[in-house]
C-alpha cells in the first residue's frame, strides 16, 4: 500500500486530497537562502530520469488484502449462479469508475462530483461502436475509454483555473444537466429511454455455451482489463508525471517552479481519470447489453465520490476496498431491512436498504473520524507499527 | 405592440417567478458562503425536505402518507400559509441543528472533508425523502390566487399573481434580512464574523453562536424557495436538483459572498432560463440549465468574483 517514494512528514499547504505521507515534496519547497547549498532533493526527485527508487515493503495488511482478493476472484464464479456472476463482475468493474475519481481528487487534487458522465459517455460510446458501427468488442471498449478520456480532457480545461470546491461545484453542475442534455442526442443514447446494444460477445465454442460460461468468459475478459488498468494506474502514479501530478496537488506554485507544466498536467489528469471511467462504463455494456440515461443520475456520480473518499483517497487499492466496502454495505442494508418484528427499530433498518443513505450516514461519520479516508487510516496505522 | 416584443414581455413576466425562487435560494447559499467560506450542496436537498414537511402538514393523516399521523398529532391538517411557515419554522431549526452537530466540530477541516460532509447530507436526506415519500410528483397547492384568470392584463401580456406573490414574498424576506444584518446585535455580530472570525472573537463575539443563526436563516430561506417551487410546478424528491444549479450559477454570477449580488444574478439567471429555450430551439426547457452551467463556468474563469463579489486574492 506504500506508492510513496518519500515517506517523509509534509508540509501543510493545499489541503484537497491527500493521504498520509505522499507529497513529493520531501522538504519545504520555498527557494532555498543561498549558502544552504545545492541539494535541492525535489528538484531531483522530481525531475531526474532515474529518480531514487525506495524499496517497496508490502506490509502483513497487505499481502492479506492481496491474499483474499485473489480467493475472491478464483471462488466468486465458481460459487456464483450466471446472474449472480454478472452482478458481481459488475461490482468488479465499478473499481475502475472509482479509481478514475481517486486519480482525479485523490492524486491530482482536483475533486470531481461528476465521473458518473464519463461513465456514461463511456457506455454510449462502447455500444454505439459495437452494435451500431458493428466494430469487434477490443476496439469498441477502446473506443469508450478514448472518447470519455477525450470529454475529461474538455471538462479539465475550466479546471486549469477552478479549483477546490468550485471545481466540486462545476462538477456536480456537469453530473445534473448530463441527464437532459444526453436525451438530446437520441441516436447516440436512445433519449429517455435509453437503447438495447444488438451486439453481444460471443464466448469461443470450446467455453461452452451455458449462460454461465458465458458471464464466465465476460468475467474473464473483465478481470484481464482491470488488472491491466489498475497496473497501468500503479505504474503512472510512480512515473514521473506521476510525482508531478502529486506535487501539483500539494503546491502547484511550487511544482511550476521545478518546471512542471502545470496545463498538461492537469488536463493529462483529468483525462486520464475520465478514461478510467470510460472503461468502467464501456465494459458495462459488454456485461449488461443495455445503456440508458437513467441509469446515471447525479445521485450515481456522488456515490462513486462517496465510495472513493470511503475506500481512501491517494491510494489505489483504497479504491478496491472502497467498491468492497460497498458492496458489504449493499449485504448488510438489505440484512437489516429483512429483520421484522422490532416496531420502530425495524422501520428505521428498512431505511438503511438504500446505498445512498447507508453512504450519505458512513460519508459523514468518517469524515469524522479519518478525515484522510479509510485506507489511509490502516496504513498509518500499520506504518506506525513498522515504524 | 409588435407581436414579438409582447412575447419577449409574456416571457420575462413568466421568468419571474423562478428568479425570486432562485434568488432566493442563491441567497441562503450566499449566506453560508459568506460566515464560512462553504459552498452547501445539500441545501436543496435540506429544503426539498422542508417542502415536504409543509405537504405532509397540508395533508395530515392521509393513509400512507409518511409522517401523517405525527403530523394530525400536532393539528395538521393546516391552512397552506401556516403549514408553509412551520415548516420553514422547522427547516431553520434542522439548519441550525445540523451546524452544530456535524459542521461546527468540523470547523477548520481541509475543503476535501467539507465537500464530503456536504455531499453525504445530500445522499443522505435524497434517499430519505425518497424512501419515505416516493419519487411521484405530488400536486403543491399555491400560496397566492393561481385560477387561470389570476392575472394582471399590462400592455397585452399576462403578469401572473403567482409571480407578484413570489416576489412580494422575496421582497419582504430581503427587507427583514437587511434589517436583521443592519439593525440589530446580531446582524452586527454576523458581518464581524464573516468579516473577520478572529477579529470578532477578540472582540467578544460568540462566533460559533452566531454561524450557527446563518445557517438557521440560509435553511429558512432555503426553505421558502423549496415551497414556491413545488407551488410552481410540482412537488417531486429530484426538484431542487437543477434549481440548485440555477441558484449556484446566480449566486457566481453575483459574486459568492455578495447578498445583492444573489438576488440579481437570480434575477438574470431565471431570465436566461426562460429566454434562452425560447429563442435556442436545440435548449428546450428541460435542458435550459446547460446556459446556467455555461454561465457559471464562465464567471469561474474570467473574474471568480462574479459581479459583485469581493476579489479574492491569490498567491502567484
Amino acid at each position: 500500500m506504500s506508492d510513496d517514494d518519500w515517506p517523509t512528514p509534509m508540509p501543510r499547504r493545499g489541503d484537497v486530497g491527500r493521504s498520509s505521507g505522499d507529497s513529493v515534496f520531501a522538504v519545504s519547497p520555498a527557494p532555498q537562502a543561498p549558502g544552504a547549498g545545492h541539494q535541492m532533493s525535489p528538484v531531483g526527485s522530481l525531475m531526474s530520469e532515474a529518480p531514487r527508487r525506495t524499496r517497496r515493503r508490502t506490509s502483513p495488511l497487505s499481502w492479506m488484502g492481496i491474499g483474499l482478493l485473489a480467493v475472491w476472484l478464483v471462488a466468486m464464479p465458481l460459487t456464483s449462479t450466471a446472474t449472480q456472476l454478472v452482478q458481481n463482475t459488475q461490482a468488479m468493474v465499478m473499481v475502475l469508475a472509482v479509481l478514475g475519481v481517486n486519480l482525479a481528487t485523490g492524486y491530482g487534487g482536483m475533486i470531481s462530483l461528476g465521473h458518473g458522465v464519463f461513465v456514461a459517455v463511456g457506455s454510449f460510446a462502447t455500444a454505439y461502436a459495437a452494435a451500431d458501427m458493428g466494430l469487434p468488442w477490443a476496439v469498441s471498449i477502446l473506443i469508450g475509454a478514448v472518447l470519455a478520456g477525450t470529454l475529461g480532457a474538455v471538462v479539465g480545461l475550466p479546471a486549469l483555473r477552478i479549483k477546490g470546491i468550485y471545481l466540486a461545484l462545476v462538477t456536480l453542475g456537469l453530473a445534473i444537466v448530463f441527464q437532459p442534455l444526453s436525451k438530446r442526442f437520441t441516436a447516440f443514447t436512445g433519449g429517455v429511454s435509453g437503447r438495447t446494444v444488438e451486439a453481444e460477445m460471443i464466448a469461443p465454442t470450446w467455453f461452452g455455451t451455458s449462460r454461465w460460461s458465458e458471464g464466465l468468459y465476460r468475467y474473464l475478459i473483465c478481470v484481464a482489463v482491470v488488472v491491466t488498468a489498475l497496473w497501468l494506474v500503479r505504474q503512472l502514479v510512480d512515473s514521473r508525471p506521476g510525482r508531478a501530478m502529486r506535487a501539483v496537488r500539494d503546491d502547484d506554485t511550487a511544482a511550476a517552479v521545478y518546471g512542471v507544466n502545470l496545463t498538461t498536467n492537469r488536463l493529462g489528469t483529468f483525462a486520464a481519470s475520465a478514461a478510467l471511467a470510460g472503461l468502467a462504463g464501456a465494459l458495462h455494456v459488454v456485461l449488461v447489453p443495455f445503456a440508458s440515461q437513467e441509469s446515471f443520475p447525479p445521485q450515481e456520480s456522488l456515490v462513486l465520490y462517496a465510495t472513493a473518499v470511503l475506500g481512501g483517497l491517494g491510494s489505489i487499492w483504497g479504491s478496491v476496498l472502497g467498491v468492497a466496502i460497498r458492496e458489504a454495505a449493499a449485504a448488510t442494508g438489505s440484512g437489516l431491512a429483512s429483520i421484522d418484528g422490532l416496531g420502530v427499530i425495524s422501520e428505521l433498518f428498512d431505511l438503511f436498504d438504500d446505498e445512498r443513505l447507508l453512504f450519505g450516514v458512513a460519508l459523514i461519520l468518517l469524515t469524522f473520524v479519518f478525515p484522510r479516508g479509510l485506507a489511509s487510516a490502516i496504513v498509518r496505522r500499520t506504518r506506525r507499527r513498522d515504524a | 405592440m409588435d407581436a414579438g416584443l409582447l412575447l419577449l414581455l409574456q416571457r420575462i413576466f413568466d421568468a419571474l417567478t423562478n428568479s425570486a425562487i432562485y434568488a432566493s435560494l442563491a441567497l441562503a447559499l450566499v449566506i453560508i458562503y459568506r460566515s464560512t467560506g462553504l459552498l452547501n450542496f445539500a441545501q436543496g436537498e435540506m429544503a426539498t425536505f422542508s417542502a415536504y414537511v409543509a405537504f405532509v402538514l397540508l395533508a395530515g393523516a392521509a393513509p400512507g402518507l409518511t409522517g401523517g399521523s405525527l403530523a394530525s398529532a400536532v393539528g395538521a391538517p393546516y391552512p397552506t400559509v401556516a403549514a408553509i411557515g412551520a415548516a420553514v419554522v422547522l427547516g431553520a431549526i434542522a439548519g441550525g441543528v445540523t451546524e452544530r452537530l456535524v459542521f461546527r466540530p468540523l470547523r477548520d477541516a481541509s475543503e476535501l472533508a467539507m465537500v464530503s460532509i456536504t455531499i453525504g447530507l445530500f445522499l443522505g436526506i435524497n434517499s430519505l425523502v425518497e424512501q419515505w415519500w416516493g419519487t411521484a410528483p405530488r400536486q403543491f397547492p399555491s400560496l397566492f390566487p393561481d385560477a387561470p384568470s389570476d392575472y394582471l392584463d399590462i400592455a397585452g401580456a399576462r403578469l401572473r399573481y403567482s409571480a407578484i406573490g413570489a416576489w412580494v414574498t422575496l421582497l419582504v424576506l430581503l427587507a427583514a434580512l437587511a434589517w436583521l444584518m443592519q439593525s440589530t446585535r446580531g446582524g452586527l455580530a454576523f458581518r464581524a464574523v464573516s468579516f473577520n472570525r478572529e477579529s470578532a472573537e477578540l472582540s467578544g463575539i460568540r462566533s460559533a453562536r452566531t454561524l450557527m443563526w446563518g445557517w438557521v436563516l440560509a435553511s429558512a430561506l432555503g426553505a421558502v424557495a423549496a415551497a414556491l417551487s413545488a407551488s410552481s410546478v410540482l412537488l417531486e424528491p429530484k426538484m431542487m436538483l437543477r434549481v440548485l444549479v440555477y441558484a449556484f450559477a446566480a449566486a457566481t454570477l453575483g459574486g459568492l459572498d455578495s447578498p445583492r449580488g444573489a438576488v440579481l444574478g437570480g434575477v438574470v439567471i431565471g431570465l436566461s432560463q426562460t429566454l434562452v429555450p425560447a429563442y435556442i430551439p436545440f435548449i428546450g426547457f428541460e435542458l435550459s440549465v446547460l446556459p446556467a452551467l455555461v454561465v457559471m463556468v464562465i464567471v469561474l474563469v474570467v473574474r471568480p468574483a462574479g459581479l459583485f463579489g469581493t476579489q479574492r486574492l491569490e498567491r502567484v
